[in-house]
């Protein structure tokens, strides 16, 4: 197999293996956010702008993947 | 070879990515100066920016219509909420703050305004370069108030580990504490600006793949289920714009702020 099609396949398999950790964790935090608004609905403003941080802090971490894999599919 | 192949319809549908040079003017050693339409658009969204300001600034009335209270919104937000963790001390950064926001929030919502290929549409944010300059803009005032409050010996020292340990692991523990807290202020505004970089090409892309599809297989019937998807995908981007320009100017705060009041 020559290194552009070993590289192509890297980043295949690599962005579809970085989809798995910030899932889980981007659902694992939508789940505790939603527990959190259960018990005290008065502090939604403040646990939803708490939500959409941690979303976006972990929904970098696949763009991480996701540049990698821009940067081996196209060299 | 495949991929020559394959330069279809689906390439040619990217031409929204593609940073193409309008006029081209000498370089300067490592800097080329030719005006592409990237330089362009920056230059749009700046005017944009300039004038929505401007304008408000000219009519402010008693009773605020929707364009002022807008403009209000704005500026609450700014000298408000995003900034109410540096306080008095990083004022003067207020109005970065909400500057880089208001950029990064109209560049992307410009971007997603169709655009004919005449115009030589571009989003600048899907540049690293870009992103990584405004990024950069951070790093250098992080940095600079770090030293200049806290002096050189001050602010490296904030870096190492926290007092009430034992002698003799003092030394492996500060240099592994260094090293770590060096490469997370390296890697700190890296990250802001591939957050906002990658954030936007994936929703480009997807965009532009799909209507590639679309040009590429042209037959109605196929043309349905990518057409609905790229809808939502663009209302979509629409929200994700919103966001990483809150991201972005809201982690620009926590880092200033974090230099401000280094190790308190």
């Amino acid at each position: 197999m020559d290194p552009q099609t070993a590289a192509r396949l890297a980043a295949g398999i690599g962005i579809g293996l970085a989809t798995i950790g910030p899932g889980i964790g981007i659902g694992y935090l939508t789940g505790r956010t939603t527990d959190a608004i259960a018990r005290q609905p008065e502090a939604v403003g403040d646990i939803r702008t708490t939500m959409i941080i941690g979303v976006a802090l972990a929904e970098a971490l696949t763009l991480y993947a996701f540049v990698i894999a821009i940067l081996l599919a196209v060299s | 070879m495949a991929n020559e192949v394959e330069a279809s319809k689906i390439t040619e549908a990217l031409h929204e990515l593609e940073v193409q040079t309008i006029w081209n003017l000498p370089e300067i050693g490592p800097f080329d100066f030719s005006i592409s339409n990237a330089v362009i658009y920056m230059w749009v969204s700046a005017l944009v920016v300039f004038v929505f300001f401007f304008v408000i600034a000219r009519r402010l009335r008693k009773q605020p219509d929707a364009l002022q209270t807008a403009g209000e919104v704005l500026l609450n937000l700014g000298t408000g909420h995003l900034t109410g963790q540096i306080g008095e001390k990083g004022k003067k950064y207020y109005y970065l703050v909400l500057t880089i926001f208001v950029y990064i929030l109209f560049t992307n919502l410009i971007g997603l305004i169709p655009k004919p290929v005449a115009l030589r549409p571009y989003t600048p944010t899907t540049n690293i370069n870009v992103t990584f300059g405004m990024a950069f803009v951070v790093f250098v005032v992080v940095q600079y108030q770090g030293f200049k409050r806290h002096g050189v010996r001050g602010y490296i020292g904030s870096w190492l580990s926290p007092p009430g340990v034992p002698k003799a692991m003092a030394l492996p523990l500060n240099l592994i504490f260094f090293v770590v807290h060096l490469m997370g202020e390296f890697f700190k505004p890296l990250s802001l600006a591939i957050r906002l970089f990658g954030n936007t090409i994936a929703g480009h892309l997807i965009i532009l793949v799909m209507l590639g599809l679309v040009l590429e297989y042209q037959n109605y019937l196929i043309a349905i289920p990518p057409l609905a998807f790229v809808v939502a995908m663009n209302g979509f981007e629409i929200f994700v714009a919103l966001l990483q320009a809150y991201i972005f100017s809201l982690l620009a705060v926590i880092y200033i702020e974090s230099a401000i009041y280094a190790g308190h």
